[in-house]
């Protein structure tokens, strides 16, 4: 095979049997071509699945690429019956996820302060959903323990890595604030 | 304003994230600017809240009063008469509570955002991961004497090279051998397959065999003989041990004189 559609035959097929999202680097592993040619295809893979009539779509998670069905068919996915749907979060662990998001790794003295209330509960909640992982420790003093986002939160949240974030308007806040000690 | 706030008392009460969420909510519910806010009336709604929800029995968390306390603090400063110093320098004292809650509406509204992409995300399906056998594919063995030959001068080559050099015999020397029990358990039971009867120290001869090797090897004897897949003799003391393979699970004890060999 050597055509640049024979590749993307053979991308799609192992998408389609790992279920999971694929590293970049395996993929390109599989079609033995760089990185750069790999990044290329999947891109290109990614407008045409978009672009016709696919009821599966490419997503990017993080560097890995994984197959998934398309929002729209969503209702028609349902008739199936068998999708359990995981109960809502509460605004309190939306208000901590966003907090870990933008500051990522973050101490739990950090979120409390920025919330001005307690977020154990929260937090575990956040770590039982698999949306924020421990992040190592913190230099400060007692070592706190530090928080960031999993790839579960990027898949959760549709966001193909944490750059996409969009960005938080802070200029308006003075630096005097931004200096706070973190806990 | 009064009126409308004893609605939202018993209507949103139990809703309040925390302290902040609940100025918020006053902030918004009274149209007030974020950066001046009237501090008075604000702290008066406040602490109105708070006896709301005292007489609901509503457990008040510890942050509700800390904010509380934080209001009266403002309130008394701004009551004060000011200083007229340096007035560039003058603090505003509400200052450092609207940062805060400036940089939380931040997030509060980011929490918005998340919410919709999470309801929007959640119509997309994942399939789960096939389960991909891994395909063991046996070699057919290319053996001629050439290669034979050639393989041992390799050996002799490197074995040579490696005990010239020093250092790397001291290496080898101070490398540990990792000899797992298991192995030798299995190494057991591949010669017992075979059905027949062997010594123990023709296997594990001291010549081929390094010592933590005929250690472990002998554990996994007793552990063999344990699991009763073969009993052992040994006729001399400090002599060989002979090994009979068993029918699967029969049992069997272990002779005496086992625990006199040498090699325990």
């Amino acid at each position: 095979m050597s055509s640049l559609t024979d590749y993307e035959t053979i991308i799609e097929a192992v998408l389609f049997a790992a279920g999971d999202p694929v590293p970049l680097d395996k993929l390109a592993e599989i079609i033995e071509k760089d990185k750069k040619t790999t990044r290329g295809i999947l891109a290109n893979m990614q407008y045409k699945f978009e672009h016709s009539a696919r009821g599966i779509m490419l997503r990017e998670l993080d560097g890995s690429w994984q197959l998934c069905t398309k929002p729209d068919l969503d209702p028609y996915i349902a008739k199936l019956g068998a999708i359990r749907k995981k109960p809502g979060l509460t605004q309190a662990a939306y208000e901590t996820l966003a907090i870990i998001a933008y500051n990522q790794p973050v101490t739990r003295a950090y979120i409390e302060q920025i919330r001005g209330v307690n977020s154990d509960s929260v937090i575990m909640t956040l770590m039982e959903r698999n949306l924020i992982r421990e992040a190592g420790r913190d230099d400060a003093p007692g070592r706190p323990k530090l928080y960031e986002t999993t790839e579960e939160f990027l898949r959760v949240f549709g966001f193909s890595s944490l750059r996409e974030l969009p960005p938080l308007e802070m200029n308006e806040i003075p630096e005097a604030f931004e200096n706070l000690p973190a806990d | 304003m009064k009126s409308a706030l004893t609605d939202a008392c018993t209507l949103k009460l139990h809703n309040f994230e925390g302290p902040f969420d609940l100025l918020f909510y006053l902030i918004e519910k009274n149209k007030i600017d974020i950066y001046d806010i009237p501090i008075f009336e604000i702290t008066e709604q406040y602490m109105e809240y708070l006896a709301a929800m005292q007489e609901l029995d509503l457990e008040i968390a510890s942050e509700f009063l800390v904010m509380a306390a934080t209001l009266l603090h403002i309130k008394s400063c701004m009551l004060l008469p000011r200083h007229e110093e340096k007035t560039d320098d003058v603090l505003d004292p509400r200052e450092e509570l609207i940062l805060k809650l400036v940089t939380y509406k931040k997030y509060k509204e980011f929490s918005e955002v998340l919410k919709d992409r999470e309801a929007a995300w959640a119509k997309v399906h994942y399939k789960l991961p096939e389960i991909i056998p891994v395909i063991q594919q046996e070699e057919e063995l290319e053996v001629s004497p050439v290669i034979l030959r050639q393989c041992m001068v390799e050996v002799l080559n490197r074995s040579r090279q490696r005990m010239s050099d020093d250092n790397r015999k001291m290496q080898r020397i101070l490398d540990q051998e990792k000899v797992s029990l298991r192995s030798k358990v299995r190494e057991i039971l591949g010669i017992l397959a075979k059905g027949i009867r062997f010594c123990f120290l023709k296997v594990f001869s001291p010549l081929t065999r390094s010592r933590i090797e005929i250690a472990t090897g002998f554990l996994a004897l007793l552990e063999v003989v344990k699991m009763g897949r073969a009993s052992v003799e040994q006729p001399v003391a400090f002599g060989d041990i002979y090994v009979t393979p068993e029918k699967a699970g029969k049992k069997r004890k272990k002779p005496e004189n086992e625990g006199e060999s040498d090699l325990a």
